[in-house]
């Protein structure tokens, strides 16, 4: 029998002195009142409703409300145990979990096994959401079962699921079984979310505000801010004149590269630097000639000087793309990825391939003599993106290729990636997309990196065996070696990995921590301290 | 005189059937532009790893199931029972989203026509009264300021001011979310909500309603009826009002009932700099989500806004202008 991360549980629980678990709450809370701050007002910069994962997500605010098995998400090396008291690997295909005992949610029933297997047979057998493919495909859960001692669940996989507990566990929310069964249809239910988490939500009113109060009998430790209001600014320079003026304490919109230093300069604000986690990419359609060369794609890569793009447009504010893709700040990103700028050897490749410019107009033709035009599709509701376009446009011009920039709403961007109408396209993909390796492999055959209608034997071959293996160690090596073959032909090229800076009135409050890919906004800057270092959190780099 | 019913009649089957053609208009454009609700809920990434039944089940979850006709037919018959169909992003009927809006619409764009129609309608008086004085030409020039300053530049620049700098007023939206629990209390936190955004919407439609107002009190000055006042010693006041401004005011008024129509629609502009909670940046929000319901029953309302507007202007035309009598409804003149 494998047995996988019990070792870490069992640590990380006695870190925590979850054990002891009354003692731990009470220390907490005796910590927690002398620095508790009563209210705390964020500015949110979107509205994403009553936190239904059906219908609007944004995953930090969810995880206000509701918890996870693992947390605090797969982007980090090791989750730990929440709402699982330890989790136990079987064999490669079986996983068993225990669950926390007396934990309550919001509305005060108490929560159970049966709200945990609801949950993943709701997410795998009801209407599709983001989450579904975590428990359909990658991994594949085919039986999930509660023990008899009525608090441990088995989980069976159909091939073998050796991360089971540090991806999807630490991915997907605990749905309440009492609300949640009774739901028709779970794309009109607008009641307000109830959970286990550290907060409640309390009232929200659409595109206006949120409400949350504290749950103070939390199992992780007293929330050090009893209520959280935030009201939802989405227009830019109205919540920086409102962070200025003193309304709001924090605003959840990062602060672009041009305003940091008027920001710097106020004396009541702070600026936290963290890791976007995401990726600024340029994609490319390839099923279509001569992006379904992996060849071309290569040489591509080489022609972007994505050090240039920061310089430029992000003042210096986040990095040059040039460990490709995942990110390579996740842990499951191979350290040894290198997709480096050189024009002479795109020049080389491109001559190689035979798209030479034959008629002297700057611009090189395909080897059977046709110009070439490519647009880069964008949103135009996204100016940091077009500028990128447009510096992209000039970059691909000095390897003699002729793209052009087709900026559209952001709405029919979305539609036209989705439809697969489009040559190329610059977007920005999150932290699930470029830090999960679960969603790596679901990416290439779901068709947003490559399809699995289309062969692709190197990569096929490569998946196959990522499938079979059973130890997460194996799982890394061989999705190591998916990322060299991925970053040799790409079919989203990574421009620059973005720096994130919030501004916040630390007078008001100052013990925010990022937890990867969250930023300063998570639940764990609002929980004691000897939690956020049991999830790993560590504190933001202050800008001067 | 008995009004003749057959005239106004033939002019209601008229505005039925713009309802009618616009009810269609409203239920096909949102489904010409690219896109669809599935965009809402899912991004483009995740969009991609649903079959095709998975889709298919998503949109029948949302009431747009079943074929373009078929789904007509559902609105039509939504439409005669007064229901208008559930919001998508909101999960919401969509006129229960609608009503809940509407009030802060109405309190932020009705005073602010109001300012707006009275203060350029009585500047652009004064102005036309001393054409080619010093005050004309200085009142001329802000007004033409006014006109070209785009409304989004005007609030900012409140806010920064008023707001940030000088802290007076409340920088976003209608209400403070932390209450006093008082009546007054309230009403008063409404009040500073509104001031900026009503002076922004003010200022920014004023030059219309002056421009329009000087120009049509210029030609009703140079009238012969005018100077035939003038001569008989008319008083300044009373040539103004009653032989000047009120001849000058019909096309004022169609263009105050032109935007009175439009009123429900909101503003988008300010509504979306001063993060107002109004029907302008619900319509926005419906727009980019392509939330076809409540697009469709903000059209609507609209639609219904603007004829409305059209059968309040054609009934109360003849009582600013009597000679209207004659000609809106037929022959039955005085």
């Amino acid at each position: 029998m494998k047995k996988r991360g019990l070792c870490l549980l069992a640590g990380t629980i006695l870190m925590l002195g979850a054990c002891g678990e009354e003692n731990a709450v009470t220390g907490e809370e005796a910590a927690a009142s002398a620095d508790r701050v009563d209210n705390l007002t964020i500015g949110l910069h979107t509205d994403v409703g009553p936190l239904n994962i059906y219908t609007g997500n944004l995953d930090w605010m969810t995880d206000l409300v509701y918890d996870k098995l693992f947390s605090p998400s797969p982007y980090v090396d090791e989750p730990i145990p929440w709402l699982a008291e330890s989790a136990e690997q079987l064999d490669d295909k079986t996983w068993t979990v225990k669950i926390r005992s007396g934990i309550k949610w919001h509305d005060g029933e108490e929560f159970t096994a049966e709200d945990v297997k609801f949950t993943y047979e709701y997410f795998r057998d009801g209407p599709a959401n983001r989450h579904t493919h975590h428990v359909s495909e990658v991994p594949k859960i085919d039986v999930i079962e509660i023990e008899e001692s009525g608090d441990s669940i088995r989980f069976e996989c159909a091939y073998a699921c050796p991360s089971l507990a540090t991806i999807t566990f630490a991915d997907l929310p605990i749905l309440p079984e009492h609300i949640w069964s009774e739901v028709q249809n779970p794309r009109k239910f607008t009641d307000l979310a109830v959970g286990t988490g550290p907060y409640e939500l309390t009232d929200y009113q659409s595109d206006q505000s949120y409400q949350f109060e504290a749950n103070d009998d939390y199992f992780m430790g007293t929330p050090t801010v009893g209520a959280l209001t935030m009201p939802i600014i989405k227009d830019s320079t109205a919540m920086f004149n409102a962070l200025r003026s003193g309304e709001i304490d924090a605003s959840s919109r990062t602060v672009p590269a041009e305003l940091v230093s008027s920001f710097a300069a106020e004396k009541s604000l702070k600026l936290a630097g963290t890791s976007a986690l995401s990726i600024v990419q340029f994609g490319v359609n390839y099923e279509m000639a001569p992006f379904n060369e992996g060849e071309f794609r290569n040489a591509l890569s080489l022609a972007v000087d994505g050090q240039s793009i920061v310089d430029t447009i992000l003042l210096g504010q986040g990095k040059a793309g040039d460990k490709g893709y995942p990110h390579p700040a996740s842990p499951w990103t191979n350290p040894e990825l290198s997709t480096p700028f050189d024009l002479t050897e795109a020049s080389k490749a491109f001559d190689k391939l035979g798209y030479k410019d034959v008629d002297d107009d700057s611009y090189r033709e395909t080897p059977d003599g046709k110009e070439m035009t490519f647009a880069i599709k964008v949103s135009a509701g996204e100016p940091i993106y077009v500028r990128t376009a447009e510096l992209l446009v000039e970059q691909m011009k000095q390897a003699g290729l002729h793209f052009e920039v087709k900026a559209v709403d952001a709405t029919t961007y979305a539609a036209d990636i989705a439809e697969d109408n489009f040559e190329s396209y610059v977007s920005l993909i999150g932290p699930h997309g470029v830090a999960d390796p679960d969603q790596f492999i679901m990416s290439h055959k779901s068709g947003y990196l490559w399809s699995k209608e289309i062969d692709y034997p190197e990569m096929d071959k490569l998946t196959s065996d990522w499938m079979a293996a059973s130890t997460i160690d194996a799982r890394k090596d061989i999705s190591f070696e998916m990322q060299e073959l991925y970053n040799s032909q790409p079919t989203a090229i990574a421009l620059y990995y973005p720096q994130e800076i919030f501004a916040y009135n630390s007078a008001v409050f100052d013990q925010y921590v990022e937890s990867l890919g969250y930023g300063i906004f998570n639940k764990y800057s609002f929980l004691p301290e000897d939690t956020q270092q049991a999830v790993s959190a560590t504190q933001p780099e202050l800008i001067d | 005189m008995k009004p003749n019913f057959t005239a106004f009649g033939k002019k209601m089957l008229q505005y039925g059937l713009v309802l009618f053609v616009a009810i269609t208009i409203n239920f096909l454009l949102p489904r010409l532009a690219p896109g669809d609700p599935l965009l809402y809920f899912f991004d483009e990434g995740t969009i991609k790893e649903l079959t095709t039944v998975q889709k298919q089940l998503a949109l029948e979850s949302m009431g747009l199931g079943g074929s373009l006709f078929e789904q007509y037919l559902v609105y039509l018959k939504e439409i005669v029972s007064f229901e208008f169909g559930v919001s998508i992003k909101y999960g919401l009927p969509a006129m229960e989203v609608i009503w809940e809006r509407l009030p802060w619409t109405l309190v932020l764009i009705g005073p602010a026509m109001l300012l707006s129609a009275v203060s350029g309608v009585a500047v652009g008086a004064y102005s036309a009264w001393n054409r080619g004085k010093s005050r004309d030409v200085s009142l001329l020039t802000v007004m033409l300021t006014f006109q070209a300053v785009p409304g989004f530049w005007i609030g900012m620049l409140f806010i920064a001011v008023f707001a940030v700098q000088f802290g007076w007023f409340p920088t976003y939206g209608a209400v403070s979310i932390v209450q006093d629990g008082t009546i007054t209390g309230w009403l008063k936190d409404v009040a500073l909500h509104l001031v900026l955004p009503i002076a922004t919407l003010s200022i920014a439609t004023v030059g219309s309603n002056y421009l329009l107002t000087r120009s049509s009190m210029l030609e009703s000055l140079g009238q012969d009826y005018v100077v035939m006042a003038e001569a008989k010693g008319v008083t300044k006041n009373r040539l103004i009002f009653n032989h000047g401004l009120r001849n000058a005011l019909l096309p004022v008024y169609t263009h105050f009932m032109m935007n009175l129509g439009t009123l429900i629609g909101g503003s988008v502009v300010v509504e979306t700099v001063f993060s107002y909670p109004g029907i302008g940046r619900l319509l926005y929000e419906s727009v980019v989500a392509r939330d076809f319901p409540m697009m469709q029953a903000v059209f609507l309302l609209i639609t219904i806004g603007v004829i409305a507007a059209n059968i309040l202007a054609d009934l109360t035309y003849p009582l600013i202008d009597p000679r209207a009598k004659s000609t809106r409804y037929g022959k039955g003149g005085s």
